[in-house]
């Protein structure tokens, strides 16, 4: 029967749209391309030999790539950590064991060790790393390569009979290399790989949304070890049956090769990755014509790149990508369309029935309690002795001058400041709990500077906010297993339906980074309201906004009590909002509470007009008399 | 004792090249890996236009202008990367000036493998073959030399920084680039300078260590400039005499080592010193801020 035509115009419009990437193109036609490879006239065993090789440098890289491009991390040692994978795959298959299991020995050994290295990470930084890292690759050259019980040099490890021919090491080779591929994806879309990006780029502010920065650097460095340790095996097997003697391809020079195709072919691009390793390993190998300055090549290119083009070829390959969105017209609006907030309810609905980290039942006077809260830095004094409460469906303003403590009191309650005192939230005493636990009471914030991460979606970012909600450990993550697919359908329901309510759906897929200010600012309530809170601390969320759009906000704060039944306190400037929205308005002045009531009785207050909305404001109120 | 002073001896060569790291350091914020090569790659060199004489001129420098060579190809090799390759990296974050020295290091020592092969360039003696005998300890005249150069260095930089016009353009420069562009510090001419002269002490150090540690290898300097780094992290990166006394240290720790402990050992305890003082003191036992 002749396919139908609807059919097939449908299959090839989902065929063409998931292609218009391409990276993915390029990951679809290179995979392609590698299982044809053997068939092709003119290619001997000897250059599938040497692919086998270059795909286990791209994997090599691919592991280095997770420290470099989610973690910002460099490390020099990695062909080091190569090295450990396939000596521990010579030692345990060398004594007899079958090869899956010798396989296994490495990847698990080099994750190991990597993770050990990594420990000195969640203290020191960059360029520190880097050299800690260079020291460990020469240590390990000069400490365990020339001493064969460590690399297993006087073993032999067997072929096994599966690998024996250099088209089946090759196919395995090209398996594994998709495999990795498929896991770093993973890693992409799951809480693990959100987590990291969260350390790298806002570290101090990633405990918001429920990430242990240190759990999750010290998982990329595992990971980052796995998958190098992998692609030690691969060259431990291809060099049987016998055992490695020559150690060059885990020694200095490696690891600066492997630095060089992570650079060139582009931190955090897999398609890149795998292109310049193909390009800067693989050629040089099989054209033997400019074998010798081929290296040579190799480091011009790393410099080049570096100065020309830092997002190497992941970034042209994003370029084009753009361009071919920009052409079919897909660029839209930066700005949240207008919402009406009466018809959002399905998307209210999505929001709502969050688990929680306690019991809701508890009774409690107030929401929030602050008692007697000081925050001291060195001999600074940022807050003294502040008590204030917050009753379940208020919306509570916290005015103030700059610098009058009010960012300072947020900080307390979320944990991100040393506080004394005491916070109590439905009766829970905060100041006793991690700041990562506290945003599964129910507490979320935003930031006067934003806490979210610009190199990324908006819609990554909603996700990322929910980090907390998302149950799955890290792990099973990356191999979908348990509840990870189900509870990300869920998550991505809500991070659609939290955008949805902002009028932010069409910019779901838009680069944060590239959208106005104002926008960015929606966004980030947007994160915190589809984290699931109670209680949401808004820092400043009007800065940056025109008359019109604070305006709009204001109605929001209202639909956000009225749908979602959510409790607000507002950091503003902006009085006749205050006026309008607030039921209960605290001024601070110093650190010290300075008047509290309803909000046209704060404003009115001598001490207020004096300390915060200063003489020009009560200038302006007498011309109008 | 005999291990304190060729410790000391070769602390004072590392810390030759150590104050090249901190020079960049402290003017460009870039920490350099390719210290040890760019001088290196200037003795090789030398040697070689030593031995064959200089293409075109057929002229055969003598021995002791093989270290002149090294400095002056150095300081040219330092002006060319700082022109074509850090100054645009000055505004960018710090990883990525220090993966382009990286690069850097990578080409010239590929560079000198294709040209001089994997053999152990034998390096005579720039300055002499004599040797003196200190309280049981030989040392060859490059270590002597070494040692007096690297007190010279240090006073002659001392002086540098805190009496000279330019001195104190480089020290703001590295408080405030922006700010001391605009009260009118010639910045660009403070990275040439920092970038010229690390390549010049590269040179110095790379002749001196040659012929005092067997022999020069590709990739060898690097291992050189590592020691040099350790020891710049250890005393400070941004404190010349810090890096002169980080680099005493790692040369001493590294001879006890090689004297008592099995191969290899002497480099995990550089790994160990260094790690310990980025956990104990970032900032290093002089300096005044960490490397991020």
């Amino acid at each position: 029967m002749p396919l139908r035509r609807p059919e097939f115009e449908q299959a090839w419009e989902r065929l063409s749209t998931w292609l218009r990437d391409p990276a993915r193109a390029a990951i679809t036609v290179g995979l392609a391309a590698a299982l044809l490879a053997p068939a092709f006239p003119g290619v001997r065993s000897s250059t599938l030999n040497i692919l086998a090789g270059v795909a286990a440098i791209a994997i090599a890289a691919l592991g280095l790539d997770v420290l470099v491009g989610r973690t910002g991390q460099l490390s020099l040692a990695h062909a080091a950590f190569a090295g450990v994978g396939a000596f521990a795959t010579i030692g345990v298959g060398g004594r007899g064991a079958p090869w899956p299991l010798a396989l296994l020995a490495g990847v698990i050994a080099t994750a190991l060790v990597a993770t050990i290295a990594g420990l000195p990470a969640l203290r020191i930084r960059g360029l520190q790393v880097a050299i800690v890292t260079l020291a460990l690759q020469l240590a390990a050259e000069k400490f365990v390569y020339p001493d064969d019980d460590l690399t297993g040099a006087s073993l032999a490890l067997d072929r096994p009979a599966l690998l024996s021919s250099p088209k089946a090491l090759y196919f395995f080779a090209i398996a594994c290399v998709a495999g990795v591929l498929v896991l770093r994806r993973r890693l992409g879309v799951t809480r693990g790989g959100r987590a990291l990006l969260a350390v790298r780029d806002i570290e101090l502010r990633a405990t918001a949304f429920g990430v242990e920065p240190a759990a999750a650097k010290l998982g990329a460095y595992t990971l980052s070890g796995a998958i190098t340790g992998l692609a030690g095996a691969i060259l431990a097997f291809k060099e049987s049956p016998g055992a490695i003697s020559d150690t060059s391809p885990f020694a200095l020079l490696q690891s600066l090769l492997l630095v060089a195709i992570v650079v060139v072919g582009g931190a955090g691009s897999g398609a890149g990755i795998v292109l310049a390793a193909l390009f800067l390993n693989g050629v040089p190998q099989i054209f033997t014509g400019f074998g010798r300055d081929a290296p040579l090549l190799s480091a011009l290119l790393l410099v080049a790149a570096v100065v020309l083009q830092p997002a190497g070829v992941g970034g042209f390959l994003t370029a084009i990508s753009q361009r071919l969105r920009r052409r079919a017209g897909e660029r839209p609006d930066p700005r949240p369309r207008l919402v009406d907030l009466g018809a959002a309810d399905a998307s209210a609905a999505a929001l709502r029935d969050v688990p929680r980290g306690l019991s809701l039942r508890m009774p409690a006077p107030a929401l929030l309690e602050a008692t007697d809260v000081s925050v001291r830095y060195g001999g600074v004094t940022a807050l003294v002795d502040v008590s204030l409460e917050v009753r379940t469906g208020e919306i509570v303003g916290l005015i103030g001058a700059n610098g009058a403590g009010k960012s300072t009191f947020f900080n307390a309650a979320s944990g991100f400041a040393p506080t004394t005192g005491s916070i109590r939230y439905r009766n829970v005493e905060l100041l006793e709990q991690p700041a990562a636990r506290r945003t599964s009471f129910g507490l979320a914030r935003t930031f006067q500077d934003m806490g979210l991460v610009r190199a990324e979606t908006v819609r990554e970012n909603v996700l990322l906010a929910q980090t907390w909600l998302a149950k799955y450990p890290a792990a099973a993550g990356l191999l979908a297993l348990g509840a990870t697919l189900s509870t990300e359908r869920d998550l991505r329901r809500r991070a659609d339906a939290a955008l949805e309510l902002f009028g932010l759906d069409h910019l779901a897929e838009e680069r944060l980074g590239d959208l106005p200010y104002g926008t960015m600012r929606i966004v980030e309530i947007a994160s915190a309201v589809a984290a699931g809170p109670d209680l949401l601390l808004l820092d400043e969320a009007t800065a940056g906004l025109g008359p019109e759009e604070s305006q709009a906000l204001g109605d929001r704060f209202l639909a956000l009590r009225e749908e979602l039944g959510l409790t607000l306190v507002v950091i503003e400037h902006h009085v006749p909002l205050i006026a309008r929205v607030c039921d209960w308005c605290y001024c601070l002045e110093s650190g010290a509470l300075i008047a509290d009531g309803r909000p046209n009785e704060v404003t009115a207050d001598a001490r207020v007009i004096e300390s915060f909305l200063g003489r020009s404001a009560a200038a302006t109120g007498g011309r109008k008399r | 004792m005999a291990e304190l002073i060729t410790g000391l001896s070769s602390g004072a060569a590392y810390a030759l090249m150590a104050v090249g790291v901190v020079l960049v350091f402290r003017c460009t914020r870039a920490l350099s890996i390719a210290q040890g090569e760019i001088g290196a790659f200037g003795f090789f060199l030398g040697l070689r236009w030593a031995d064959r004489g200089i293409p075109l001129l057929g002229w055969h420098p003598p021995r002791f202008a093989t270290l002149l060579i090294a400095v002056v190809v150095g300081g040219l090799i330092g002006f060319v990367v700082e022109r074509l390759v850090m100054r645009p990296l000055v505004r960018r974050p710090p990883l990525d000036a220090l993966i382009a020295t990286l690069g850097i290091a990578l080409f010239l020592a590929l560079l000198e493998l294709r040209l001089f092969g994997t053999a152990t360039q034998f390096a005579p003696s720039a300055v002499g073959e004599w040797k003196i005998e200190l309280f049981g300890a030989t040392l060859v005249a490059s270590r002597v030399i070494g040692i007096v150069l690297a007190a010279a260095v240090a006073g002659a930089l001392y002086v540098f920084f805190t009496r000279t016009k330019f001195g104190l353009a480089v020290q703001a420069t590295t408080g405030d680039p922006t700010v001391a562009r605009l009260l009118g510090v010639p910045v660009n001419q403070v990275y040439r300078f920092a970038w010229v002269s690390a390549g010049m002490l590269s040179g110095v150090a790379a002749a001196l260590l040659g012929p005092s540690f067997g022999g020069l290898t590709p990739f060898g300097q690097t291992e050189f400039a590592l020691r040099a780094l350790a020891g710049s992290v250890i005393g400070g990166l941004d404190s010349v005499s810090g890096a002169i006394i980080g680099s005493l240290i790692v040369g001493v720790v590294e001879a006890y080592g090689k004297a008592h402990a099995g191969p290899g050992v002497d480099s995990l305890l550089v790994l160990g010193l260094v790690l310990v003082t980025l956990l104990v003191r970032p900032k290093g036992l002089f300096g005044a801020t960490a490397a991020a």
